[in-house]
């Protein structure tokens, strides 16, 4: 049960500011959800919440700065999942799992008999135990995103920075893992912050949203709140129809608007 | 195969070829009586009769054994020192010459042999030692500093390039030196081809301190190796420091492939394909990789360096043409195989 | 030229790429121009430079015409061929050490304005920066040579030579005694010492003739290991011209063994096989500092040779490497050395 908090976090890569002044907060077990259009800085707030860009500003993990924490003690505390993972061809699931293991291994250490249990624990709970010999390069898209799941949870972090987990996988297999990471938020208190482009998907699952345009934050509290057709159509230059939110959960639908060169018809 | 299984079969595999060395020769001695004169040495209390004269004894425990030895000591280097560079460039084209490192042995040899030439015999490895090291040594200082510039790809691209930059430069600064002094050219593409002719016991316990601290460094730092496979920036958030990891199996590497070249000259292909046939074997993982790749690379050594001493006795061949005639196609023996070669 | 305003970069630069290339083309176009003129000039008077010498514009004192005006011109046979010199050859330009050793030999030492860097016997003679394994055309030509000797035509030495219009002489290594003796001949021949050239051989002769008598010449128990390199062992087998001097004493050579057709006479020893074959003798030919320094005293050190005769006896013999490898007036001088290492081991 972790919280994590980003306070007016600015970012600048090659000269061009990719984060202005952004600040957002998610308790312990609790499921932030970053959406905005292409380019807004959603990965990029991910990527400094794990550390691994330089940013102003400051990120905190249960009120106490980041930046105190050395690498490998944040990554106990923290798991972070990039879009596109690097998948090395020929290592075997087991192996790639046991690699989440590394924050919790000393410099000099093998994984022991502790490290193989949570591995195991991990690859059955993404149910990836079946195939857990098989080549990287042998596995679909959604049972590799499941391994790379299954090696952010072997290392038992308190909280999960995912970056577009689901943007390979079908409906099915979608619903399969956000379910999944649901259900372990729900029974670990896993603090989870993702970036997903589906916005009735994050609606769906996230308590909070924080909507980025252009490095800033433009809109931030529950799903009903932040989803709003008026907001959705202005920032993404989209038309929409937002449907339902009384349960909180409101589904947005794209509309196609009339052909070219008609005036619509409100 | 299972690393234990590999292992085994690998340490097998190298006890199988130095014993096989050990009774073949120039000298032609007698298997039975080389036997016995071995246990005898090995186990004195045994008080075997020996029927090897004392000259053909002086062959055997004098220019043999530490060839032996020698070339199971080369041999694992290189391969180790291959290995350690593939998985610090996520490339498996990568050999233990990289970085500058036969570009820097060869110009300190050549200057050895030119401007040193009767201090030679002993100036040469050393010189090559030095050159080996400095050549790392300005390679990754290049290529860090060029780094912090630019960023191509994940900064490890920049290095292999740096690598390549300082290599044909120390080339170049080599083969100029050896054109203003045309008579030692053959002595100086002698030593680039490679020997063990020289092996001696002094040799052996000269690059021993350098070669088992290398080695364990190298086979310690298997682990980091695989957290790196998955690039640096996973890798950090793993916990990794891969800029620290990176220099240490780099140096480490260095220090391997400079002790083996500095008695044996430049032996090609060791270091690029006997970590390929470890793969093959065991699978990517370079806690399986690093252990497979010293003990292949020593047999596969020793039983070249057989090859080189006996196939046009009592005439040689230098051993550098030995493994690339015996491993070039091996290697694509190989490779037919099932499956993709990872890194 | 129209004026730009700062704010737009892009419009300065392309215009200025526009405008380099048409001042390269012109550049370029000159410079062909200029190139073609000079050809011109050098194909018409190619051929014209006159092998006397005569009109040498260098102030360095060359050799004058002696008064045996019936000696030239003259056809010598050398290994490129026939040479013809028209006349007295007062300027000589020497590319290989040996060669130097014969010109001095001869007499015709007034004659030579410059040696190589390599050549170094006898003392004083004119040592330059010239190299005989990598002959720099125009550097030879500043000495106005009126011939030149190399031991190998690299560096298409004999045609640029001939382009100049000056002789040259290929004088290559000696594949057997005989052949050495005729090459002080041809260099007699060419630098008109015909006569001294055979008083030389004569000596030679019968130096070599008296040492051999000394020592004796069927010494076929004796075995012997001659040494060119140490790491890898390189040796001369009996057909190389060593093996020849050598010969003379009917020593047995270790290497002849690991000859094969391949190695052109310089195989590659394996140690293991030095020391079994046992020698009697061993020769070093690479003992000196700049040869390798293998002196009999580390040879003697080297793991596993301690029980060779040649080392318990005391017969390794440290040559001067020089004189070892090359095959010119001073080979007497070698051959008395290795009648005394077999006079000493067949006592």
């Amino acid at each position: 049960m972790t919280d994590l908090a980003a306070v007016g976090v600015t970012v600048t890569l090659d000269r061009a500011p990719v984060l202005n002044d952004v600040s957002c907060a998610v308790a312990g077990g609790g499921w932030l959800a970053l959406i905005g259009p292409n380019g807004a800085g959603k990965s990029t707030l991910l990527r400094a919440m794990a550390g691994l860009i330089p940013y102003d500003g400051t990120i905190t993990l249960d009120a106490a700065d980041a930046t105190t924490l050395k690498g490998k003690q944040r990554a106990r505390v923290l798991a972070y999942v990039p879009q596109e993972p690097t998948l090395p061809p020929d290592l075997t699931v087991e192996q790639y799992v046991m690699l989440g293991r590394t924050p919790h291994l000393g410099y000099l250490a093998t994984p022991g008999r502790q490290d193989r249990e949570r591995v195991r624990a991990a690859m059955a709970r993404l149910d990836v135990t079946s195939f857990a010999g098989r080549r990287l390069a042998r596995l679909s898209g959604g049972e590799r995103q499941r391994a790379v799941l299954a090696r952010a949870l072997a290392g038992e972090p308190r909280a999960l920075l995912l970056d577009e987990p689901t943007s390979m996988l079908d409906v099915g297999h979608e619903q399969q893992v956000l379910e999944l990471v649901d259900e372990l938020r729900r029974d670990t208190g896993l603090t989870v912050v993702s970036t997903l482009h589906d916005l009735t998907v994050a609606g769906q699952y996230a308590d909070a949203l924080v909507m980025l345009d252009g490095g800033g934050v433009v809109a931030a509290g529950t799903p009903s709140a932040v989803l709003t057709a008026p907001l959705i159509e202005s920032v993404y230059a989209a038309r929409v129809h937002v449907i339902g939110g009384s349960d909180g959960h409101p589904v947005v639908a794209p509309v196609r608007g009339p052909p070219h060169g008609l005036h619509e018809q409100s | 195969m299972s690393r234990r299984t590999a292992l085994g079969a690998a340490a097998a595999f190298l006890v199988v070829a130095m014993l096989t060395a050990s009774f073949v020769g120039a000298a032609d001695l007698n298997p039975l009586a080389t036997a016995a004169a071995l246990v005898d040495r090995a186990a004195p209390f045994l008080h075997l009769p020996t029927s090897l004269g004392s000259l053909d004894q002086a062959v055997l425990f004098q220019i043999r054994l530490p060839r032996v030895v020698l070339g199971a000591l080369v041999g694992g280097l290189l391969a180790l020192a291959g290995a350690g560079y593939q998985g610090v460039f996520r490339n498996p084209l990568v050999d233990s010459g990289m970085l500058g490192a036969s570009a820097g042995a060869g110009l300190g040899a050549t200057l050895a042999i030119v401007y040193l030439g009767g201090a030679g015999p002993r100036a040469v490895p050393v010189a090559a030692f030095a050159g080996s090291l400095t050549g790392v040594l300005v390679a990754y200082a290049t290529g860090a500093a060029a780094s912090r510039r630019t960023v191509l790809g994940d900064g490890v691209a920049t290095l292999l390039l740096a690598g390549i930059a300082v290599g044909s430069f120390l080339t170049a600064a080599q083969t100029f030196v050896l054109q203003r002094s045309a008579s030692d050219v053959q002595a100086v593409y002698s030593w680039l081809l490679g020997s063990l002719s020289a092996a001696s016991w002094q040799q052996v316990i000269t690059i021993l301190p350098y070669a088992a601290v290398s080695t364990v460094v190298l086979l310690l730092h298997g682990r980091h190796l695989d957290v790196l496979a998955v690039g640096d920036e996973e890798a950090t958030a793993l916990g990794l420091r891969p800029g620290r990891t990176r220099a240490i199996v780099v140096t480490a590497s260095a220090l391997a492939a400079a002790s083996a070249v500095a008695v044996s000259g430049l032996i090609g292909f060791v270091g690029i394909v006997i970590p390929h046939v470890a793969r093959r074997i065991a699978g990517p993982a370079y806690t399986s990789v690093l252990p497979l790749s010293l003990l292949i690379g020593a047999g596969f050594l020793v039983l070249a360096d057989t090859l080189a001493r006996t196939v046009l006795s009592p005439a040689e061949l230098p051993i550098g043409v030995v493994t690339a005639f015996v491993g070039a196609p091996a290697f694509v023996w190989m490779l037919r195989g099932t499956g993709p070669v990872g890194t | 030229m129209p004026t730009v305003s700062p704010s737009c970069p892009p419009f300065r630069e392309e215009e200025a790429l526009m405008g380099t290339p048409l001042r390269l083309v012109a550049a370029l176009a000159a410079a062909a121009a200029c190139v073609a003129a000079l050809a011109g000039c050098g194909a018409s008077s190619s051929g014209t430079t006159a092998a006397s010498g005569t009109t040498s514009a260098m102030a360095t004192p060359a050799g004058t015409a002696p008064a045996t005006g019936a000696a030239f011109p003259v056809t010598v046979k050398a290994g490129n061929g026939d040479v013809t010199l028209k006349s007295y050859p007062t300027r000589i330009v020497s590319l290989a050490p040996t060669a130097t050793e014969d010109l001095y030999a001869v007499g015709a030492g007034s004659q030579v304005v410059a040696v190589d860097q390599d050549s170094d016997y006898p003392d004083g003679v004119p040592k330059t920066s010239l190299s005989g394994l990598t002959p720099n055309i125009e550097a030879i030509a500043r000495y106005n040579p009126s011939l030149v000797i190399a031991s190998q035509d690299s560096g298409g030495l004999v045609a640029g030579m001939t382009k100049l219009g000056i002789p040259v002489l290929i004088e290559p290594a000696a594949a057997s005694i005989a052949a050495a003796y005729a090459q002080i001949l041809q260099v007699g021949q060419a630098t008109g010492h015909a006569d001294k050239a055979v008083s030389v051989v004569a000596g030679m002769e019968r130096q070599i003739a008296g040492y051999v008598k000394q020592a004796g010449a069927s010494h076929q128990d004796l075995t012997y290991y001659w040494e060119l390199s140490a790491n890898p062992f390189y040796s001369a087998a009996s057909s190389t011209f060593i093996g020849q001097v050598v010969g003379l004493f009917g020593l047995k050579n270790i290497a002849d063994e690991a000859d094969k057709a391949s190695d052109g006479g310089y195989p590659e020893l394996s140690q293991e096989y030095i020391v079994t074959a046992k020698p009697q003798i061993i020769f070093l030919a690479d003992n000196q500092a700049a040869d390798g320094g293998q002196t009999p005293a580390i040879v003697a050190n080297r793991p596993g040779w301690s029980g060779i005769p040649a080392v318990q006896n005391h017969e390794v013999v440290g040559l001067n490497d020089d004189i070892a490898s090359r095959w010119g007036p001073r080979l007497p001088q070698l051959v008395g050395e290795i009648a005394q290492a077999v006079e000493q081991a067949s006592k």
